[in-house]
Formats: C-alpha cells, sequence, structure tokens
C-alpha cells in the first residue's frame, strides 16, 4: 500500500536530490518498482526529461547506466561486442607458446574477451541500476523491436556465450523527443509520463535549489523573463537548462535585479537563453524592456 | 478486490479503449495492481497513477483527465480540479489552494471566466433582431466548474426547500402522526363499533413542478450560459422540471441537460442548438409551448419561469395574448429578466410591457443572488 506519505517521502528525497518533482511523477515512479515497467517520458527540449534519470539514480543510491540513441545505432553498440583486438592477440601469443598454449574456443570466447555495453552492463549489475536509454526516437525501428524483446524478458542470449539473466531488474528510463513516432507495442510495455514546460513556481524552485545564491527577487524575474520568452513564437524554446544558464550567467554579471539591469546588458547575455539567430533578432530593446517590466 | 470495483475499473478501461486509448490485456490486469498497491479510497493517487499506466503518448495524457472525471466523478459534482495536470505541470503546494484549469480536452472545465465565454462569436448586442442564427453554440463552458459549484449550492438549498413542500390536503399514511377518525369510525364498523384498526393521515406532499422557458437569442447571450448553468444544477436535484430553449423556436432539452454523461450532454446541446443567438421571436415561442407542451406540463401546482430580455422581434399582441393563456394555466409566471438589474431599467420594451400585466413575479434574476431571491419568492406562492 503505497500511501501518501511514502509519495510525499519520496518527493522530498527527489528535491534533495536536485529535482522538483510533481506528485505524480512520484507516484510513477512508485509505481515502476510495484509493477515492473519501464517508464517512457516524453516532453519538448529542456524539460528535464534526462534529469528523471539522473535523480531516480541518486535517490535509489545506485548506479545510473546511460545509453545515448542515435540513427544507426546497433546491438553491438548498445549491447556488447567481442574485444577483437585482444582476442586476436591472445591468439597470436598462443601461436607463439606453442603446443604448450592451448587456447580452445570456451576461452576465447569468455567474459574477459567481452566487451559490455550499456544494455548488458545493465543486466549485470548486483544492484539494480538505473538504465537511461536516452532519445530512443532517434534509434531506428529495428533497434526498438530488440529492446521491446530485452524489456520484456530482461535477458539476452549471446550465441558463444549462451543466455545471460538480469540479476537485478533495472529501473528503466526511455526519453523520446518525438522526432518519430514510436510503436505501439512499445508504448504499451511502459509507464507514460508527459514533462510539459514548468509553470512559474515550478520553474522558480528549481532555479532556487539549483542556485541559492540568487535573489528571490531577481529568480522571480528571471523565470517570469524565461515563462513569457516560451510565449513568444520562437524557433527553439528555452528550457529549464537555459534558464539556469542564464540565471548563472546574470549571477556572474553581479547583476541584482532585471529591471536596474537594463535591456542592452540582458541582450548581451541572452545568448544562454536563445540559440537561433533569429530568435536573437526577435528579441530587441524595446521587447525585452517590455518583457522587463512585465517580470516585474 | 470486491466484485463491483473489479467490474468498475474494468468499465473504465473499456471506456478508455472506446476514446482511443491502446490498452492491453496486460494493462488491464496491472490497473488492477496499481489500484491495490495505491488503494483504491484515494481517487488522487490512482488518477496519477493509472495516468502513467494506461496513457501511451502525449494528447491521452493530455485528455486522461477529463475521461477520468467523466467516468468516476459524478454528473454535476465538484470535480478533483487540484490534482489535475496543469498545462505547464504543477507542483506539489498545499492542498486546497491550487485552482487549476487544467487543459481542456474536447469538453469540460475551460479556463474561461464568465464573460470570456461568451466574447469569441457573440456578443451582447442589446437589441434583436428576426433572422435565424445558423451559428452553433459552443457549449464547453457548461461544465464551468467554479460558477457550476456556487450554483449547485443554491440550487439545492432551493431543491431541499421545494421537496419540503407540502398542501393543506392530507392523504391516509400509515405512518402519519395524525389520526383519521373519519375513517377510523368506518373501519370499525366491522369489529362491532370498536376501533381495533386505526388508521392516520400525513399531508400530502405534491412536488411543485418548475418548467424553465430559456431565451438564447443575441441579446440574451450574456447570460443565456450562465441560465444554462441554472438549469443543468436543477435536472441534477430535481426530477420533475421541464427546460426550454427558445429564440426563434422552442426546443425541449431537458433530457439533454439531464444527461449524466456531460460530455453527451454537451453534444446533445449542440445538435439541438442550432439557432442559438440568433433572433427572438418570444410571443410565438410562447405560442408553441401552449399549444404543444403546457397542456400535459403545466398544473395547478406547476412554476413557469421565463428568463429573457423581453425583446420580441414577432407580431405585436401575440406574447399579451399567450402569457395570458400561460398565467391562467399555471400557478405563477414568473419572468427573469436580467435588465432589471440595471439602473434606470423600465420594461418599455413591446414584449416586456405586454407580458407585465400576467406576471406573479418580474424579477431581476441577472446573477446568483438575485436568482437565489427570485427562487425564494416563487416558494412562498407554490
Amino acid at each position: 500500500m503505497e500511501s501518501l506519505k511514502t509519495i510525499a517521502g519520496l518527493q522530498t528525497q527527489l528535491s534533495q536530490a536536485g529535482y522538483v518533482a510533481e506528485r505524480n511523477l512520484a507516484v510513477t515512479m512508485l509505481m515502476m518498482e510495484s509493477i515492473g515497467r519501464p517508464l517512457l517520458i516524453e516532453g519538448d527540449p529542456g524539460t528535464g526529461k534526462t534529469e528523471v534519470a539522473k535523480a531516480l539514480a541518486k535517490v535509489r543510491k545506485t548506479k545510473l547506466i546511460r545509453l545515448q540513441c542515435y540513427e544507426g545505432l546497433d546491438t553491438y553498440n548498445a549491447l556488447y561486442e567481442w574485444n577483437y583486438q585482444r582476442q586476436l592477440l591472445a591468439i597470436k601469443r598462443a601461436e607463439a607458446a606453442g603446443p604448450a598454449g592451448q587456447l580452445d574456443d570456451d576461452e576465447l570466447f569468455s567474459a574477459k574477451y567481452l566487451l559490455k555495453r550499456p544494455l548488458l552492463e545493465a543486466l549485470t549489475q548486483d544492484l539494480a541500476p538505473v538504465l537511461l536509454i536516452d532519445e530512443i526516437d532517434r534509434a531506428d525501428a529495428a533497434f526498438e523491436a530488440f529492446l521491446l524483446e530485452l524489456l520484456s524478458d530482461y535477458q539476452v542470449s549471446i550465441p558463444e556465450m549462451g543466455t545471460i539473466t538480469a540479476k537485478s531488474i533495472p529501473f528503466v528510463v526511455l526519453t523520446s523527443n518525438g522526432t518519430r513516432d514510436l510503436s505501439d507495442a512499445l508504448r504499451r510495455r511502459c509507464l507514460y509520463h508527459f514533462l510539459d514546460y514548468p509553470s512559474f513556481e515550478k520553474e522558480l524552485a528549481i532555479v532556487q535549489a539549483k542556485l541559492p545564491a540568487l535573489s528571490r527577487k531577481l529568480a522571480g524575474q528571471i523565470v517570469e523573463f524565461a515563462q513569457s520568452l516560451r510565449r513568444f513564437d520562437l524557433k527553439k524554446k528555452p528550457g529549464i537548462a537555459e534558464t539556469l544558464d542564464w540565471a548563472a550567467s546574470l549571477l556572474g554579471m553581479g547583476i541584482t535585479t532585471l529591471d536596474e539591469a537594463g535591456a542592452e546588458q540582458i541582450q548581451d547575455s541572452l545568448a544562454t537563453l536563445l540559440k537561433t539567430r533569429e530568435d536573437v533578432l526577435a528579441m530587441d530593446h524595446t521587447t525585452i524592456s517590455r518583457l522587463v517590466a512585465a517580470a516585474g | 478486490m470486491e466484485q463491483v470495483i473489479t467490474a468498475k475499473i474494468t468499465g473504465f478501461v473499456s471506456t478508455l479503449r472506446e476514446n482511443g486509448f491502446a490498452v492491453g490485456v496486460d494493462e488491464a490486469g496491472d490497473t488492477m495492481r496499481v489500484a491495490e498497491s495505491l488503494g483504491v479510497l484515494s481517487p488522487k493517487l490512482l488518477r496519477d497513477g493509472w495516468r502513467s499506466l494506461l496513457c501511451a503518448r502525449a494528447d491521452e495524457w493530455h485528455r486522461f483527465d477529463d475521461l477520468f472525471d467523466s467516468y468516476w466523478m459524478p454528473p454535476n459534482r465538484q470535480k478533483m480540479v487540484e490534482t489535475r495536470t496543469g498545462g505547464a505541470g504543477q507542483i506539489e503546494r498545499d492542498a486546497g489552494e491550487q485552482a487549476d484549469g487544467g487543459k481542456a480536452g474536447p469538453v469540460l472545465q475551460t479556463g474561461l471566466d464568465e464573460a470570456g465565454a461568451n466574447d469569441d462569436d457573440s456578443t451582447a448586442k442589446e437589441g434583436a433582431s428576426a433572422g435565424q442564427s445558423l451559428e452553433k453554440a459552443d457549449f464547453s463552458t457548461l461544465t464551468q466548474p467554479e460558477q457550476t459549484r456556487a450554483i449547485e449550492a443554491v440550487i439545492r438549498r432551493f431543491a431541499r426547500r421545494l421537496q419540503r413542500l407540502k398542501t393543506r390536503r392530507e392523504i391516509a399514511d400509515k405512518s402519519g402522526r395524525r389520526l383519521d377518525l373519519r375513517r377510523t369510525m368506518r373501519r370499525s364498523v366491522g369489529a362491532g363499533g370498536a376501533p381495533s384498526r386505526l388508521s392516520y393521515i400525513a399531508p400530502r406532499r405534491v412536488r411543485p413542478r418548475l418548467v424553465l422557458l430559456l431565451d438564447v437569442s443575441r441579446s440574451m447571450s450574456l447570460y443565456s450560459f450562465f441560465y444554462l448553468r441554472v438549469a443543468r444544477a436543477l435536472a441534477a436535484e430535481l426530477s420533475d422540471i421541464h427546460v426550454f430553449l427558445y429564440h426563434t423556436h422552442l426546443t425541449h432539452v431537458s433530457e439533454a441537460l439531464a444527461d449524466p454523461d456531460p460530455w453527451r450532454a454537451q453534444e446533445r446541446l449542440t445538435i439541438l442548438s442550432s439557432g442559438w443567438a440568433g433572433g427572438t421571436r418570444i410571443g410565438d415561442c410562447i405560442a408553441d409551448f401552449n399549444r404543444m407542451h403546457a397542456g400535459r406540463l403545466v398544473h395547478g401546482r406547476t412554476a413557469v419561469m421565463i428568463a429573457s430580455d423581453g425583446y420580441d422581434t414577432g407580431e405585436a399582441g401575440v406574447l399579451g395574448r399567450e402569457m395570458a393563456a400561460l398565467a391562467r394555466r399555471a400557478k405563477r409566471v414568473v419572468w427573469l429578466n436580467p435588465l432589471k438589474a440595471q439602473p434606470g431599467y423600465s420594461p418599455t420594451a413591446r414584449g416586456m410591457a405586454e407580458a407585465l400585466p400576467h406576471l406573479g413575479l418580474f424579477a431581476a434574476g441577472h446573477d446568483l443572488a438575485a436568482l437565489e431571491a427570485a427562487f425564494s419568492a416563487t416558494l412562498e406562492v407554490l
């Protein structure tokens, strides 16, 4: 029975780990354990999808194993690979040693010559790690199908060695940016969480948690500014990470409040917040002054 | 887990399936496990848990709350708005202080306020037009939470008082307090005059009937949603209530309003509402009502409440004649005219002037307080 207390406890732990989580995310994290399903997180870039896995690893005091997906990712890069160089060396050494240096197949294909890639590594941990499969939408459908099999059985078979079953079931977190629609099969296997851009309160809490040196007023202004920027028709909306970068840079510049700083100084520092040329051009002095005035 | 709960949860899962959620057998099974581990008595947690379990993509994520509400929350009751995920996600604060509009799915709970609900296409113009409007009204604000709750509170008070109404007539009632002497004597005859079997009487309760005629023409557009919400709340509390909308013609909407599924209610109203926010022909509509419905619906204990500003574009004289007929039939005719609240208002509009002599009560009813006053006054005479 997961009571509100457990959930509140997890939320506190998460915030101690530097992650501000809503209750529904905390409930979901508890469910990952209780019903043993992977968690699929979707949302715009910069909303803290990857952070969820990091925070989870911190809270569970376990290892975070990360697999960054990209186009053309294959099982060799994701699961395991034989260390050919060492195998060749071993063969050469055996040849040089003559009949004394016997080397049979079993030894050649043993764990010694196996290069564990993230997926296999996650399966062979004693303490259940957090396995972060980042940007799964970038990998191709074939890999997704393979992953599906892995996530249902938590075992892999290596033809030369046999089947390896997971010592402990890892907490799997998948993230997706929506560059490609994932298959229904994979979606169905997973718990789902959608991360939106944070509300004012949440973002303020995050900024204050990460940058405690920031004054309450400046933090409020920064977050309000970032929130109103997101309402603009920008090419790339700033995420939480950008807000944090900007706050850090303002702190570095020794600015105490936005209205004192003036539009010019702010525009110079906006490089941390706006990442395309069009967006930077769209923010002229008047617009900035207006936003600052609105941010109060 | 109890059978009833299991069945209800299975029903929820199939509701989701009907709404295009891809929920497999595995998930359905896990739904129960989640319910067991989170406890079926904590709807907040269940909402969170099931959302992450049963949703698989962003659009489902955003629709889930509405589906959850419409399945688990009784219609017209307080929704658990504080647990809804908002557009920007919500952080856990002290419970109770959050009021979040949530993302509007196809229905329910948009964050619009009363004025905002109407400023899209139906700006209030004072004055009537005879043209039929083909616009369809946007009923999505029909179940707007805050106002609905306030209305419900008033309506519940009213309904309770209405149901307590008794007539002076009495009927035989086994659990009655007063002895029915006549009947007791008559029954004693068989026993040779010994009153061995006593009969009792109790005051007869006749539920007064309410008939609402709501003007939804363009000139009333500021108020029509308010009245509609009142009507929906009334329909949920009382069984003997009949609601009609009228503009250029009369439509019976009681059934659609009383639909326990707020989605379907809205859908049905939208279909019925063709001509919404168009011109008004009050006289003709009342005539229609008198001819087709009054005989069946209006009896001696019926209060007919008409909500209108009295701008009539029909023929002169019709409204007066029909109002007289209606007033003869009904116990009381109440006219709610939102304009009456304005300073310096006098009922000079032709329609209003024609109707005025036949009214039992002419009240403002432009907001909840005024409406409550009008209801109380109506109760007095019923």
